[in-house]
């Protein structure tokens, strides 16, 4: 009973709770009205104010700092799409953590990778999320990738200066495009493509995956080249790490294939294929 | 060439410019004072060195000898406060030497400004400078740019306005030994608990006509505790992929090897310095 | 003079790279006399246990080499009294004490009008929200919440300050984190440790990480603290533990090292 009168009644101020945050905090209408309002420190430069407070790579002393630092990658192929991700984030030379999650679950037949600044990605990714969920209610079929990422780059477009870092991937399976692959990033730039490494080990992720792919892969293979992309770059570049984050989407949705501890595999690669012989652990 | 040596300056301005941090030095934060007494000179330090806000050293010596009657208190970078005082210390001796007679503090003080005065500041030593000579008691501080003082009490470093506080409250002309050693050592607590830059414990050095004597951890309000759990690892936690070992005979090779009679002997040799 | 004795309040990580930006040479006169952080120290500390969460933090205010005061809490119950949730700030108080407060709103606005307490997974992504809503003028704070989640198991999430986040089983933060959290990665994650006696090399397997007891929780709390005293100086004073469960809110104050 109590449940229902709750349900019928309302009260006085429809908005009583939900309009609090507006009146805590200073709102300027510099901000796109795109999403949500967002405050802004009472200078007149503020992007160059936040850099000044945040970027700790133009000043290492700076007081607040912000989690970055990544490889990952996603490549089409006769199967599908391979989306792999390292787990680590670095803020200065400190590794915040090595269990990030980078490939970010949109819906089940759309990902998002996350490379540059963690938050930015997580929100704006989830906020993409939502976009995509409201396409579909609106429309009655599911939002092309194509469609997707474009609200996505859009979005960054909007606030392009502000000081958003991202630099991400959107890989998804649609009846009308098939699978499909996009990168984006916080300058605007949209691009599609079949192959995208991205983040401070991306070179080294290339290095192994321009070397391998052709699109005639076994998913097998797929998995594998993946796999050893990443770990490539782990291995090489000191803001990677941690563990291998495995994708492989396909015609009815993504498929996670382990969230595996970079160290084990290392040695398994080196053990039984030879390969790193630079690393040995015999001592002279 | 005796002196500093000057081959890397370039290269390392060249550096700084490109916005290379200079390397941190090992300051000591720290908290010294200084006060004359009715027939002496007493002067006290904590013993904590910091490196930023790290905890570099738990218990070091703050307070150098300079001569049998002769002690001083630094503050400032660890570095230059030890060599500082060792090269006035040698100079005072062979002066002592070739003058054949006891060294006057303000022989001491004046060697001491001279040559900070000459590196412009940049020798980072601020001291408390004190002694009994034929002259009478002296206490005198020296800032690292020469500038000196000569006063009834004073403090120096991080911790100088809460030792001052003390003083300036319950300093009064002809104290006694003890209330002299009791007031410094109070000071110093204040330091101790109210700045963050000096810690742990409180050194001590009282010298009179006769001798100096160093009250080496005077007070010692500050042990570790016992931690509760136990953190010894078992045999095999960590994984081993290669092994060598190094025999003797190889090893004689490179170094003198010495055997023990004893087992239970330890190897000859200055001792650890381990906190307590 | 007496400047000279003050060499402006302890910086972070010491860093040396070659590679850097300069950072004293500045294009043209550029100038930024709006500076609204202050760094207040201190360090906060989360583990989530099987059916439990601590959330501890000790309780030293510090600025440059000053100590503010000695009891200044830095981990909080919030919600009202039914909630199981705690939030530790870290970083500068202000900004901490302003996210405090409006979490703690949100959460008791939330209980009136839905008649029951948010779940921590819920209230994990509403402060993300709060903190990416600054992320143009951050809150200069370390956050870490706790509760336990849907299933009664502890639950810890960590903030970056502009609101990336995620559950984790343990997370030290502040000035002391990089002392803290290397041990809480060997001693609650078992990181580095291999079982014993099961062949050498790489037959050894890593010794997998399981939920500790409480008791041991505590104690490893306690030791990481105690120890961060000992060698950080903005640590110190008093330690403040909150111990969520599902029978209600524990708190314990032990006092640590006041030099």
């Amino acid at each position: 009973m109590d449940t229902l009168v709750a349900q019928y009644s309302r009260p006085a101020f429809e908005n009583e709770g939900y309009a609090q945050d507006d009146d805590q905090q200073l709102i300027t209408q510099i901000t796109p009205p795109l999403s949500l309002k967002f405050a802004l420190p009472p200078v007149a430069q503020s992007s160059s104010w936040l850099r000044a407070m945040t970027d700790d790579y133009s000043n290492p002393n700076c007081p607040i700092k912000i989690a970055h630092g990544t490889t990952t990658l996603a490549f089409r192929f006769q199967g599908g799409i391979i989306v792999a991700t390292d787990s680590r984030a670095t803020a200065g030379n400190w590794i915040a953590s090595q269990t990030v999650k980078k490939v970010i679950e949109i819906n089940s037949c759309l990902l998002g990778t996350m490379a540059g600044g963690a938050a930015d990605c997580q929100y704006w990714l989830a906020y993409l999320g939502m976009q995509c969920r409201l396409h579909e209610l609106r429309h009655k079929r599911r939002i092309s990738v194509a469609a997707a990422s474009k609200i996505l780059a859009n979005l960054v477009y909007s606030y392009k200066g502000m000081g958003l870092s991202m630099g991400t991937m959107c890989a998804g399976v649609t009846p009308q495009e098939g699978p499909a692959l996009y990168y984006i990033d916080s300058d605007g730039t949209r691009l599609s493509g079949n192959l995208f490494c991205v983040g401070s080990g991306q070179t080294f992720a290339y290095g192994v995956l321009d070397a391998e792919y052709k699109y005639d892969l076994t998913e097998e293979e797929a998995l594998e080249l993946g796999r050893r992309s990443i770990l490539a770059a782990t291995h090489r570049d000191a803001f990677s790490g941690g563990f291998i984050n495995l994708y492989h989407v396909k015609e009815d949705g993504w498929v996670k294939h382990g969230f595996n501890d970079t160290n084990p595999i290392f040695w398994k690669t080196k053990l039984e294929k030879g390969e790193f012989s630079n690393v040995t652990s015999k001592l002279v | 060439m005796p002196g500093f040596d000057f081959s890397n300056h370039n290269r390392n301005q060249a550096l700084h410019a490109r916005g290379v941090p200079l390397p941190k030095a090992t300051s000591t934060g720290t908290t010294i004072v200084g006060c004359i007494y009715d027939g002496g000179v007493v002067i006290a330090a904590d013993t904590r060195a910091t490196s930023g806000p790290i905890v570099a050293d738990k218990n070091c010596e703050k307070l150098h000898y300079i001569s049998p009657n002769i002690w001083c208190a630094g503050a400032g970078t660890a570095a230059d406060t030890e060599f500082t005082t060792a090269i006035i210390s040698s100079n005072l001796e062979l002066h002592a030497l070739s003058t054949g007679r006891k060294p006057r503090v303000v022989t001491c003080m004046t060697m001491l400004k001279q040559h900070l005065f000459r590196y412009q500041g940049h020798i980072g030593a601020y001291l408390v400078v004190a002694g009994v000579d034929p002259t009478g008691c002296h206490l005198f501080t020296v800032h690292a740019h020469g500038s000196t003082d000569k006063l009834p009490y004073v403090t120096m470093g991080s911790g100088s306005l809460a030792a001052m506080s003390v003083f300036e409250t319950q300093w009064k002309a002809k104290l006694t030994r003890d209330e002299a050693v009791k007031l410094t050592s109070d000071a110093i607590q204040a330091g101790i608990w109210n700045d963050l830059g000096s810690g742990s414990n409180v050194d001590v050095c009282v010298i009179t006509e006769e001798k100096a004597q160093l009250l080496r951890n005077y007070i010692t309000p500050n042990v570790r505790e016992q931690k509760q759990r136990d953190y010894k690892f078992k045999r095999g936690t960590t994984a081993v992929l290669d092994e060598k070992i190094i025999t003797r005979e190889e090893i004689s090779k490179y170094v003198t090897v010495h055997e023990l009679d004893d087992k239970n002997e330890s190897a000859v040799g200055e001792k650890m310095d381990v906190d307590s | 003079m007496a400047s000279v004795f003050h060499p402006g309040p302890p910086s972070g990580t010491p860093k040396y790279s070659f590679a850097q930006q300069p950072n004293t040479a500045s294009e043209g006169a550029r100038q930024h006399s709006f500076y609204p952080y202050t760094d207040n120290g201190g360090s906060t500390l989360g583990i989530a246990g099987a059916d439990f969460t601590i959330i501890a933090g000790d309780t030293r205010s510090t600025s440059g080499y000053s100590i503010n005061t000695r009891y200044c809490p830095k981990v909080f119950r919030i919600g009202g009294p039914e909630s199981r949730i705690a939030l530790s700030v870290v970083g500068f108080a202000a900004d901490g004490d302003a996210l405090k407060e409006r979490l703690d709103t949100i959460l008791k606005m939330y209980k009136y009008q839905h008649g029951k307490t948010m779940s921590v997974a819920a209230c994990a992504q509403r402060l993300s929200h709060i903190l990416y809503g600054k992320r143009f003028f951050p809150y200069y704070v370390h956050a870490i919440l706790g509760g336990l989640d849907e299933e009664g198991k502890g639950a810890v999430y960590s903030y970056d300050p502009v609101g990336s986040y995620e559950r984790e089983q343990c997370r030290a933060g502040g000035a002391a984190a990089s002392l803290i959290m290397p041990f809480l990665d060997n001693q609650v994650n078992y990181k580095n440790q291999c079982i014993p006696g099961r062949g050498t090399g790489h037959e050894l397997r890593q010794r997998v990480q399981e939920p500790l007891p409480r008791k041991d929780v505590e104690q490893l709390v306690e030791d990481a603290f105690s120890s961060a005293v000992e060698r950080h100086i903005e640590v110190g004073d008093g330690l403040q533990m909150i111990i969520i469960t599902s029978k209600g809110i524990e708190e314990i104050y032990k006092p640590l090292k006041k030099d």
